[in-house]
């Protein structure tokens, strides 16, 4: 098996001092840290994300995999910088609304988005309209992120894209929302551009807007 | 009762279904159908949080609770066990204060100046989180003891409500018979995920100071009041809105054999059980019932595979069923005719040969306008009826 499909198999089984230390050796035997990325990290997490979705494991399994892939990520981060050849999948500003303290459904979409390649600036929970707004023209983002478990705070979704509106930015930034109240008829209800129910659709969600804005 | 006419136009419909529908005791309808016979209609049980039950008050004319769930007919009374009578759960200058488990929680307000404004008691800190081994985590001395609880009066709490109502054992929420859930609590819910994949010693050792913690609570409340209890619910959220938290086989090598203890020690007591659980738990339930389960709570329609006529066809032959009414979408979000084909589809497909109770798949919430929840009511009493 070559170096980098033994990597992709670490991250699926969420290896994280093997995942670690084998990106140590890549980066010796002079493999970029782009590759290492394309060819290890996201076939790996890609590999788990279609275990999930066919019930082939679960949560636990999924979160130690997203986990390795981001320890991973600490280190080949600042390399990928170095290379003209890669730029992240685009900016994604992440949080779960106000009033809401839910977090580790945000933790893992968070988490496979970044193992995935995109930029990731996650703000937490209980996150307020102004600081998503704030961020999200700091960073110039192309994706922001909306997550709520409790049914009552998903309403808050609805208040920041009007907020979107109000700043004139609604059409320079893509919506997505998730959590356990949230579908699809709640996401077109509200005026959202994408749902998704779990991380591994997350990515594809994300990638398909990200694709629709260019 | 107020007995203004605005009050009881509202409640005309109620009465009038109830009064042409009801030929039996509360308790008499509800024992029929976890026993998997037909009574008169199926038995209601309510789940609302603070706020719901206050406007339903207002708006239905009720001076207390118990007026106003005897009027909407819920048939299930609960009680919460025994009175706690240890030592004062230590505050802190963070406002967060200790809970049973010595975990830390603060109060929380949503939708703040709404109309759908509530609390709730979040997790601020988790005792276990940062603990790297088994030998550190049985340092930790704030396991909770059955020796904090007076027993005496729960049997006096129970019998003020038999024989007319069917007596629910439940436990207060944070303090409900569960295994994951307490473990979640103490070490972090990130956490005991991460653990539950890649450190099996460390859920073993949490799991078994929980279980050890109610194997001997609950014995000691059977003892003081089972004589007036006619189930035993504990709860722990197994599933997500698509699919289990854990798969069967880990839930098997970690979880079955605490399930089975609980339910073996009510059974002793000639309690059924019943288990409250949010999401999808489809791929568990044979193990469930393999275990002892008598009753499954909650059924959330918008999670995959929850869908109440599928399982009463698979399962329902060994399994009773609570549940069914989506918090999440009809009922905040739908109209009146969506609630009716809500309860209508619920009953149709789960009344036959009884083993259902007609329940909402958690706390009705502060966003469901009241109109909905009387539609509610008011379906569960027009398409109840056997």
């Amino acid at each position: 098996m070559s170096t980098l499909k033994q990597l992709a198999e670490y991250v699926e089984k969420g290896k994280i001092e093997e995942v670690s230390s084998l990106v140590q050796k890549l980066l010796g035997d002079n493999i970029s840290a782009d590759r290492i990325v394309s060819e290890g990290l996201v076939p790996g997490l890609d590999a788990i994300g279609e275990k999930y979705s066919k019930f082939e494991c679960f949560v636990p399994e999924l979160m130690v995999a997203a986990m390795a892939a981001q320890e991973a990520l600490k280190v080949l981060r600042p390399k990928m910088s170095e290379g003209t050849l890669h730029k992240p999948m685009g900016t994604i500003v992440i949080g779960t609304v106000a009033g809401d303290v839910h977090d580790v459904g945000k933790n893992i979409v968070a988490m496979v988005l970044e193992g995935s390649g995109f930029k990731v600036i996650d703000l937490g929970v209980n996150v307020p309209a102004a600081s998503f707004l704030k961020e999200v023209k700091y960073q110039e983002a192309e994706i922001l992120a909306l997550s709520s478990l409790y049914t009552p705070t998903r309403l808050a979704m609805k208040e920041i894209i009007q907020a979107l509106k109000d700043q004139g930015i609604r059409d320079k930034i893509k919506v997505m929302v998730g959590g356990a109240p949230i579908d699809q008829a709640f996401c077109d209800l509200i005026g959202a551009d994408g749902y998704a129910p779990d991380a591994p659709q997350a990515v594809k969600v994300a990638i398909s807007l990200i694709q629709a804005n260019k | 009762m107020k007995e203004d006419k605005t009050y009881k136009d509202r409640r005309y419909r109620i009465d009038e279904l109830r009064a042409k529908n009801e030929k039996m005791t509360s308790r008499q309808r509800t024992r029929m159908a976890i026993n998997f016979e037909e009574p008169d209609r199926i038995p209601i049980d309510n789940w609302m949080v603070p706020e719901i039950k206050k406007r339903c008050m207002e708006y239905w004319g009720c001076e207390s609770e118990e007026e106003l769930l005897a009027f909407l007919g819920v048939d299930v009374r609960d009680n919460y066990g025994a009175s706690y009578v240890g030592q004062e759960f230590k505050k802190y200058d963070d406002g967060t204060v200790d809970d049973l488990w010595g975990v830390r929680r603060k109060v929380v307000t949503y939708g703040k100046g709404t109309s759908h404004e509530g609390t709730f008691k979040e997790v601020s800190w988790s005792p276990l989180e940062h603990m790297k081994t088994v030998e550190e985590i049985n340092t930790y001395t704030r396991w909770p003891s059955p020796d904090w609880w007076d027993y005496s009066k729960v049997k006096e709490d129970c019998a003020k409500w038999h024989p007319q109502y069917f007596v629910l054992n439940k436990g207060d929420r944070l303090d409900r018979t569960a295994q994951l859930k307490p473990m979640m609590y103490m070490r972090g819910i990130q956490q005991t995920f991460i653990d539950l994949a890649a450190n099996p010693k460390i859920v073993e050792c949490i799991r078994d100071h929980i279980i050890n913690y109610f194997v001997n609570y609950n014995p000691k409340v059977f003892e003081a009041g089972a004589e007036e209890m006619d189930m035993f619910m504990m709860g722990d959220d197994m599933g997500g809105q698509q699919g289990p938290l854990v798969g069967p086989e880990m839930w098997k090598r970690y979880f079955a054999a605490g399930f089975r203890k609980y339910c073996d020690i009510a059974h002793k007591y000639g309690l059924k059980v019943m288990f409250h659980t949010c999401g999808d738990v489809y791929a568990l339930i044979p193990l469930m019932i393999e275990n002892g389960l008598d009753c499954l709570q909650s059924l959330q329609p918008t999670a995959t595979n929850m869908d109440i006529k599928r399982l009463k066809k698979e399962f329902g032959k060994h399994l009773s069923f609570q549940g069914g009414m989506d918090i999440q979408q009809v009922l905040p979000l739908g109209t009146r005719e969506d609630v009716k084909k809500m309860v209508k589809y619920a009953a149709d497909n789960a009344k036959s040969g009884g083993g259902y109770i007609f329940g909402t798949s958690h706390n009705i919430q502060a966003d469901t306008a009241i109109e909905n929840v009387a539609a509610l009511f008011e379906a569960y009493h027009e398409y109840g009826v056997y």
